[in-house]
C-alpha cells in the first residue's frame, strides 16, 4: 500500500530529477510512511553501476563487501570505484560478459537492487527528506525518475523490500507499483519455471520481473504494458521506467488512484494531485485520471 | 468575506476557522489549495455560507458537512461532497473517483468529467456532471439522481438498487440489473431547470437507466421452521446432527446458501481451553473485599483526544438498529449507562432515543454509509470504522426484507423491501493508503476530539493489525470466527475466519513484530461469555472486551438462531410493531445490566483470586493450555493437569479443603 510519483523531461539535459520527486513524495508521504524509493535517470555512464543492499553493522558490512568483490572476480568484472553509505553498497564496474547471466549468480548470493549505466536506485526505511539527508538524492541530476513511498501490509519493512524494484537480469529497467497482484503466486510459479528467482514476497518484485521477462523477448515496452493489464490479475496502477522513456498501466477496475499531468517540456505522474501540484505551487493544472485498463508510454528525446 | 491560505495555515487550523467564520455568517476563500485534502470537511451551517476554493482541491472536499455551498475553481480529487445532506458542491474542471459518495441530499455538479464509480452507494440529492463519466457511474446507489451530459463509461448503475441515471451522450454498457426506460416530461423539466441553475448547456435528450429489480430480493425467502435452539445445534460431538439436517432440509427448499443469525457453532479451540495457574475458586464472594480492585479502564486516548472512560474492561458489541428492533437498542443503551460501559450504534445509524439514554456511543462507519452522517458523529463518544465481523470476514452486512420497514429504510436511506446486502467494500478505501486519508477525514469532522476506531473481524489478524496501528487508530475492535450476526449465510459463518483465541495472538504477537508502542487500544471479541472469559482474555494481552450475543441473552434472547425471518418470537430481531410489543424494556434493560454487573463482580473476584489489585496487571504468566491445541495457538505451557480447576469441586474434595 503506497504512493507512486514519477517525472520526465522530454528534452535532454541536466533537470532537477532529485528535488523534483522528493516534491512529489513527500507530498503523498502520508500514503507510505514506512520507505521511500527513487529510481534515477542520469548520463549514461561508461562503467555498469551496481547497487547492493548490505547490514548496516559491521562486521556483517564488511562481510558482505567482502563477498560482493569476491562474487565480481569470479565474473571478471573490476571495481573501479565503490562507496558504501547507510544500508547500500555502491560500485561503478567494467564488465563485458552476458549481463543476464552475470547478474542471476550475483542475485543468488547478495542483494542486488539496481544494475545498469544510467540507473540508480535508492530506496531505505524512511521519508523521502531522511532519504536526501543520508543519501543526497536531491544533487542527482538527470532526466527522468520514478519514485515510491511505502507502508507495508504483507512483507516486512526492510530497506530490500522497499521499492522501486529493478527488473532483474536486464539493465536499467525498474518499477513502482500501488496495489495488489491477487494471482501473485500462480504468476510467480510460472516465472520461476521460466528460469526466475524471487528473493522477497513482494508483489511489487513480480511485476518488474513479469516486464523483464517479456522485454527479454524482444517486446516495446508498450506492448509489455498492454499484456500485462491481460495477465495481471487485481488492483493496481504501476509505473515502469526504461533507460529513455516512462510509462504507467492502471488495472481495469481502477482501484488504485492515479492523475498525470503533461506540458510541452514534461510528464509527471502520481497517485494523487497533491504531488503534482507541489511542482505548481499556487497553481491549477489541468491534471487527467487515465481511464481503467489503459497503459501509456513517453520517451525522451535522444 | 475571510481569506484562508492553506500554504501557510494547516488544514486542521483551516477547517477550525472556516467554521468560526461560517458561523459568523461569513464566506471564506480558500487560497493556495494545491490539491490538499479534506478541506471544509466537518462543517454543519444552518444559514448557507460559501467556501470558495482558489485552485484545486484533493480528497473529500466538503465532505461530512451540512449546509454550505462550495465552489471548486479547477480539480477536485476523491470523493468530493461525501456523504453531504444538505448544501452543494460546484467543481470547476475534473473530479477524480466516486464525486458525490454517500449523499443524502446534496446537489454535486462537476463542470469537467469525473473519475469512476461516481455516486457510489448516493441515496438522495443530485449528481451532475458536464463532461464524461468513468466507469461504473452509479454503483450501488440506494436513490437520488446522477445526470451526465457527455458519455457514459462501462457498467453504468452496477448493482443501484434505486435512483434514475441520465446520460446525454453515448452509454459503452450497462451494469448488471440495470434497463432503459423512457423518461417523462416533468423529469426532463426538472432537469433542465437544474442544468439552467448551475448554467450547464444541454439539449435535452437523455436516456434513463433504472434499475431492473431482479435481483433486489432472493427468490425465495428464508422459511420459518422449528426453533432449533443455538445451544442445542451447537452441540460439539456430533458430526451429522440436528443442526445438519437443518441446514439440508432449509438449503433444499431455498435453493441457495442458507442464512441465519447467530455464529459458528462448530467446536474450535476457544478460552475454555485455557485456565488459570492458581485456584481461583478459593476467592471469597463477599463484595466488600472487592471494592478497591480496580476496573476502570480509558480506551482511545492514543492521540489525545478523550477517551472511552469505562467502569469495567467491557464494551457492549456493535449492533444495528435494523437487525435489532427500537426498544431493544434503547434497553442495551441503559444498561450500558447504569453499568458505566459503553454502547455502539452497529450499521443503522443512530437513534435519538438511544443518545439520550447511553453516556458512551459509538458510532460505526460502515461500507454502506447507511445512516451515516456528520451531525450524528458530532454527537457520538466515539467513532468506529467498519471493515469486517467475525461472523462473516470480507462481507458486508445482510437485512432481509421483512425488516427493511419505511422507517427503517428512511433512516439508511434505501429502498422500501429490498433484502439489503450491504457492500463487501468501503467506496473510498481500497487499501491501508486511502484509509489513512479517510481517518483524517474523520478526525476532521469530529475536531480531533473522539477515538476513532477500526472493527476488523479475524482473518490475516498478524498484518491488518500492523496496518491500524501504522494508520493511526486509537484503539481496534477485533472479532473472532466466534462472534454472531443478524444474518449471514451458515458456509460463512461456520468456516471464514480464525477463532478468538488465535485472533487475539496473532494481534499481540503482529504489533510486537513491529515494536508498536502500547498504546493502541485492543478491544477482544467473539463469544464471549462471562468475567472468566473476561480475564482470560485481558491477561492474553486485550486491553478490554465486548459482548454482543450474552448481553441480548441476558436481555431477552432464546437464541433461536433466525434472527433473519424478521418475526422474533420475543421482539428482540424484528421490526414488526406486534412482534416489538412484546418486549418489556424496561424489565430487559435491568436484566441486562444486572448481568453486567456479573460480570464485575467476577472479573474482580478473579483479579483478587490471582493475586492484584488491578485487573490490567493480569498477564500471560497467569494463564496454562488445557488443551494441544490451545498451547500450540497461544504459546501458553501446556498443562492438562489444570483442568480440574475448571469444574466445580465435588462434595469430598470440599470436605478435604476444609479439613486441609
Amino acid at each position: 500500500m503506497c504512493g507512486i510519483a514519477g517525472v520526465l523531461f522530454k528534452r535532454q539535459g541536466e533537470h532537477e530529477i532529485g528535488k523534483t520527486l522528493i516534491e512529489m513524495l513527500d507530498g503523498c508521504q502520508h500514503r507510505g510512511p514506512d520507505s521511500t524509493g527513487f529510481a534515477l535517470y542520469g548520463d549514461t555512464k561508461e562503467l555498469l553501476q551496481l547497487r547492493f543492499i548490505v547490514p548496516m553493522q559491521d562486521p556483517a558490512r564488511q562481510e558482505a563487501i567482502d563477498n560482493i568483490a569476491a562474487l565480481l572476480k569470479r565474473h571478471n568484472a573490476t571495481i573501479e570505484k565503490e562507496e558504501s553509505v547507510g544500508c547500500s553498497y555502491h560500485i561503478e564496474v567494467r564488465f563485458a560478459g552476458d549481463l543476464l547471466a552475470f547478474t542471476r549468480d550475483i542475485e543468488e548470493h547478495a542483494k542486488l537492487v539496481s544494475v545498469g549505466h544510467t540507473l540508480d536506485i535508492i530506496k531505505d526505511d524512511g521519508t523521502a527528506h531522511e532519504l536526501d539527508e543520508l543519501y543526497h538524492v536531491g544533487d542527482f541530476k538527470g532526466t527522468h525518475g520514478i519514485g515510491h513511498v511505502r507502508l507495508a501490509t504483507e512483507s516486512a519493512v526492510r530497506p530490500e523490500a522497499a521499492h522501486p524494484f529493478w527488473a532483474t537480469g536486464f539493465e536499467d529497467i525498474a518499477i513502482v507499483h500501488n496495489g495488489q497482484i491477487t494471482n501473485y503466486w500462480k504468476m510467480r510459479r510460472r516465472l520461476e519455471r521460466r528460469g526466475y528467482s524471487f528473493h522477497t514476497d513482494n508483489d511489487s518484485e513480480l511485476v518488474a520481473v513479469y516486464l523483464a521477462d517479456k522485454l527479454s523477448q524482444g517486446e516495446t515496452l508498450d506492448h509489455v504494458l498492454e499484456t500485462a493489464i491481460e495477465d495481471l490479475d487485481g488492483t493496481f496502477s504501476f509505473l515502469v521506467s526504461t533507460k529513455d522513456e516512462i510509462g504507467y498501466a492502471k488495472d481495469n477496475l481502477a482501484a488504485k488512484p492515479m492523475v498525470l499531468y503533461e506540458t510541452d517540456d514534461m510528464i509527471a505522474i502520481a497517485s494523487e494531485e497533491v504531488s503534482l501540484n507541489r511542482l505548481f505551487p499556487g497553481q491549477s493544472i489541468n491534471s487527467t485520471e487515465p481511464a481503467p485498463g489503459t497503459h501509456q508510454t513517453w520517451s525522451r528525446s535522444i | 468575506m475571510v481569506q484562508i491560505d492553506l500554504s501557510k495555515v494547516a488544514i486542521t487550523e483551516a477547517n477550525e476557522r472556516i467554521r468560526a467564520s461560517a458561523a459568523d455568517g461569513q464566506d471564506v476563500e480558500i487560497l493556495n489549495p494545491d490539491a490538499r485534502h479534506n478541506i471544509g470537511v466537518g462543517l454543519v451551517v444552518d444559514n448557507p455560507v460559501t467556501i470558495r476554493i482558489k485552485g484545486s482541491a484533493g480528497y473529500f472536499c466538503g465532505g461530512l458537512t451540512d449546509g454550505a455551498r462550495f465552489e471548486i475553481d479547477h480539480n477536485a480529487g476523491w470523493a468530493v461532497g461525501d456523504n453531504i445532506y444538505k448544501g452543494s458542491v460546484v467543481v470547476g474542471g475534473n473530479a477524480g473517483a466516486i464525486p458525490g459518495v454517500a449523499i443524502r441530499g446534496a446537489e454535486i455538479v462537476v463542470r469537467g468529467n469525473m473519475g469512476s464509480r461516481a455516486g457510489q452507494v448516493m441515496k438522495a440529492g443530485t449528481l451532475a456532471c458536464g463532461g464524461n463519466a468513468a466507469f461504473m457511474a452509479g454503483y450501488m446507489m440506494y436513490g437520488g439522481r446522477i445526470i451526465i451530459l457527455g458519455d457514459a463509461a462501462d457498467k453504468v448503475g452496477q448493482d443501484m438498487s434505486a435512483g434514475e441515471i441520465f446520460v446525454g451522450g453515448k452509454i459503452a454498457s450497462l451494469g448488471n440489473d440495470t434497463m432503459i426506460v423512457d423518461m417523462d416530461e416533468r423529469e426532463r423539466d426538472e432537469i433542465m431547470e437544474f442544468l439552467e441553475r448551475y448554467q450547464l448547456k444541454h439539449d435535452g435528450g437523455f436516456t434513463k437507466v433504472v434499475n431492473a429489480g431482479t435481483k433486489l430480493r432472493y427468490a425465495k425467502a428464508e422459511p420459518r421452521h422449528r426453533p432449533q435452539p443455538f445451544f442445542v445445534s451447537s452441540k460439539s460431538s456430533n458430526y451429522w446432527n440436528a443442526k445438519v439436517q437443518e441446514d439440508i432440509w432449509i438449503k433444499g427448499e431455498v435453493g441457495r446458501y442458507r442464512i441465519r443469525g447467530y455464529g459458528a457453532s462448530k467446536p474450535v479451540p476457544h478460552l475454555n481451553d485455557i485456565a488459570f495457574v492458581k485456584d481461583i475458586s478459593t476467592v471469597a464472594p463477599d463484595p466488600e473485599e472487592l471494592k478497591d480492585i480496580n476496573l476502570k479502564t480509558t480506551i482511545g486516548g492514543r492521540f489525545g483526544a478523550k477517551p472511552l472512560s469505562l467502569s469495567m474492561p467491557v464494551m457492549i458489541a456493535p449492533m444495528s438498529f435494523g437487525a435489532l428492533s427500537r426498544k431493544v437498542k434503547i434497553a442495551l443503551a441503559r444498561a450500558s449507562r447504569l453499568s458505566g460501559i459503553s454502547e455502539n450504534t452497529g450499521e443503522g445509524g443512530m437513534l435519538d432515543e438511544q443518545r439520550a439514554e447511553a453516556d458512551q456511543l459509538i458510532f460505526q462507519c460502515l461500507s454502506g454509509r447507511l445512516g451515516w452522517n456528520v451531525k450524528d458523529m458530532q454527537r457520538a463518544d466515539a467513532i468506529e470504522i467498519y471493515i469486517s465481523q467475525g461472523a462473516k470476514p470480507g462481507l458486508g452486512g445482510q437485512l432481509m426484507a421483512k425488516k427493511v420497514t419505511p422507517e427503517l429504510a428512511a433512516i439508511r436511506g434505501i429502498p422500501v423491501g429490498i433484502d439489503l446486502r450491504s457492500p463487501s467494500r468501503h467506496p473510498d478505501v481500497l487499501g491501508a493508503d486511502d484509509l489513512v486519508i479517510k481517518l483524517q477525514e474523520f478526525r476532521e469532522a469530529t475536531f480531533h476530539k473522539v477515538p476513532i476506531g477500526i472493527k476488523m473481524g479475524a482473518g490475516r489478524v498478524n498484518d491488518d493489525i500492523k496496518i491500524a496501528y501504522k494508520d493511526g487508530f486509537d484503539f481496534v475492535e477485533l472479532d473472532g470466527l466466534q462472534g454472531s450476526t443478524g444474518a449471514a449465510s451458515t458456509e460463512v459463518l461456520e468456516n471464514v475466519g480464525i477463532p478468538t483465541l488465535a485472533a487475539v495472538q496473532e494481534a499481540i504477537d503482529g504489533l510486537a513484530e513491529i515494536d508498536a508502542k502500547d498504546d493502541m487500544d485492543l478491544v477482544m471479541m467473539g463469544g464471549l461469555k462471562d468475567g472468566v472469559d473476561i480475564v482470560k482474555m485481558l491477561a492474553l494481552g486485550a486491553d478490554c472486551t465486548s459482548v454482543g450475543t450474552a448481553a441480548i441473552i441476558a436481555g431477552g434472547c432464546i437464541a433461536c438462531m433466525q434472527c433473519h425471518v424478521g418475526t422474533c418470537p420475543v421482539g428482540i430481531a424484528t421490526q414488526d410493531p406486534e412482534h416489538e410489543a412484546r418486549y418489556d424494556l424496561d424489565r430487559q434493560a435491568m436484566n441486562m445490566h444486572r448481568y453486567f454487573e456479573s460480570l464485575r463482580w467476577q472479573i474482580a473476584a478473579i483479579t483478587k483470586a490471582l493475586g492484584y489489585d488491578d485487573v490490567h496487571k493480569v498477564g500471560r504468566g497467569d494463564l496454562v493450555a488445557l488443551t494441544p491445541e490451545a498451547a500450540d495457538i497461544t504459546g501458553l505451557p501446556y498443562r492438562p493437569e489444570h483442568r480440574h480447576t475448571e469444574r466445580p469441586l465435588t462434595g469430598l474434595e470440599l470436605l478435604d479443603r476444609k479439613a486441609g
